[in-house]
């Protein structure tokens, strides 16, 4: 096969990389915590190692600035 | 009277970044790349200069996006873009440092998911303007780059008993070879237990170490500040008590 | 007596040195903010270390198969920092989408952790680093295989030496991460040994 058809698999397959990451990450913030697990609050215990700055848990937790 | 405002915040940005809020010594971050590159000093400070450029390029975009981007996508688009750029990094320095290229190996491409590259991008510039969200990235990347090259120099005088410069810059050079300044070699402290350092435990150990003097000044510094504010909030000692009677 | 050694023996043998004398945490450096900062308790330091390695296995199977056959032929590896960046990206995503959907127990073992594994070194370094040192396929694997054991061990080791720490009278300067650090640089001693101390 042609050097350039190798080249459109392999743009097709980033687009598709991108668009996977996308819509994943897009349903795994919108799909609803499970029933039992409502009670995950970060309290200071459990996260006072934790180096996360994005975690979905912290609120009140001050970043930075 | 808010150009003056816009000033210190400007200032702010830039300052904190170095010392206050340290982003290896005080918020610990990035400390995959400050224990595996930093056995010479040379490597050490390569790294930290590269590490400026990404997160200084990946904060300004951010920034300029932090409008356009929907903010449900706003943490991949991030990834993208820093991914992006370590890549045209990683391209030039195989090109123009190829010697730090190899010293640096995966670390290089481990700047993608680097703690500071990212929480920097979420958490300031993707809420602030392009010049203060450049301010802060020169900031964190002098930070960064005076810490790590601390603990590389440490490391190297220690474990080497010498500092080798032009070795991966190679425009500084002697006589067409590198600089080696041998400063415990041949010398009363010539310690060969020194070699632990440049082993990946003696990272962990100066680091470690290190960590406990700034938590230790640190502390001092709180015990002082709440001592002073405790002898302000009493009422002084000389009140004439006696002068009522 | 130039026996070829058969295949099974070098990757087992690749998986131990993967797991010990060239340990993802104590010697390779990789994964540290994650191990520093979860290896307080021993509960989440497991269910963290079960999860960067289901994660790393999976990346690594898929990373070398997109770097060699998708990548390289068409003439574009540079891309492979990204590609493998968004392959491990959404990975993290799909597990958390199919653990959030399916198994609250799950979920609550160690789905707070799942965006943390993103950032991990450990798992980009060993997808990266299989194709940037060329390795095989099976090499690659056992290469995953080692990362992942490693860390689990190691982190697990490490929650229980510091949920005794705890208790014990360690020095104010040191308490937290400064203390795990040096006790991680004993260990790392220890498995230098193992290894056998080359210049």
């Amino acid at each position: 096969m042609p050097q350039f058809v190798y080249l459109i698999i392999a743009i097709v397959v980033i687009v598709a990389l991108v668009a996977i990451f996308v819509i994943s990450f897009i349903a795994y913030r919108r799909t609803p915590v499970p029933k039992g697990c409502e009670d995950l609050v970060a309290n200071k215990e459990k996260c006072e190692g934790c180096l996360m700055s994005e975690c979905p848990l912290a609120h009140g937790r001050e970043e930075g600035h | 009277m808010s150009d003056e405002i816009a000033r210190n915040r400007h200032k702010e940005s830039f300052l904190s970044g170095i010392i206050k809020q340290n982003p290896l010594f005080v918020a610990i971050l990035g400390m995959c790349p400050a224990l595996a590159v930093t056995k010479t000093f040379e490597a050490s400070f390569g790294m930290g200069l590269l590490f400026t450029f990404v997160l200084v390029c990946s904060n300004v975009i951010v920034s300029l996006l932090r409008k356009v981007v929907p903010e449900e996508i706003e943490t991949p688009a991030h990834i993208v873009i820093i991914a992006t750029f370590v890549t045209i990094v990683k391209m030039l320095t195989n090109a123009l440092l190829p010697e730090l290229y190899s010293s640096l190996g995966v670390f290089l491409s481990l700047l993608v998911v680097n703690c500071i590259v990212l929480g920097r991008s979420e958490s300031f510039a993707k809420k602030n303007t392009v010049f203060d969200s450049f301010l802060d990235g020169v900031g964190n990347g002098i930070g960064y780059t005076l810490a790590i090259s601390i603990i590389g120099i440490i490391r190297e005088i220690l474990g080497k008993g010498s500092l080798t410069v032009g070795k991966i810059f190679t425009f500084i050079s002697y006589n067409g070879s590198p600089i080696t300044i041998p400063i415990l070699k041949n010398s009363v402290f010539d310690v060969s237990m020194g070699k632990i350092f440049s082993n990946p435990a003696g990272g962990f150990i100066v680091m470690g170490i290190l960590l406990a003097i700034i938590a230790a000044v640190v502390n001092y510094n709180k015990a002082k500040k709440k001592a002073a504010a405790k002898s302000a909030a009493k009422p002084a000692p000389n009140t004439n008590l006696g002068g009522a009677k | 007596m130039n026996a070829t050694v058969p295949f099974i023996v070098t990757f087992l043998l690749a998986i131990v040195n993967a797991t010990l004398m060239d340990n993802v945490v104590l010697i390779r450096f990789y994964g540290i903010c994650s191990f520093v900062g979860v290896s307080n308790k021993v509960k989440p330091a497991f269910s963290m270390g079960v999860a960067v390695a289901f994660v790393t296995i999976f990346a690594s199977l898929v990373c070398w198969p997109l770097y060699n056959f998708v990548l390289v032929p068409a003439g574009i590896p540079f891309m492979d920092t990204v590609v493998y960046i968004l392959v491990i990206a959404s990975l993290v995503q799909l597990v958390g989408l199919v653990i959030k959907k399916y198994s609250p127990a799950l979920y609550k073992a160690f789905g707070i952790y799942l965006p943390l594994i993103t950032t991990n070194c450990a798992v980009l370094g060993v997808a990266q680093g299989n194709t940037d040192s060329g390795l095989s396929f099976g090499l690659s694997m056992a290469q995953a295989i080692g990362t992942s054991a490693g860390f689990l061990i190691i982190i697990f080791l490490m929650a229980c030496i510091r949920s005794r720490l705890d208790a014990m009278n360690v020095p104010k300067a040191f308490k937290g991460i400064p203390i795990a650090l040096i006790v991680a640089g004993i260990m790392s001693i220890a498995l230098i040994g193992l290894g056998g101390i080359g210049s």
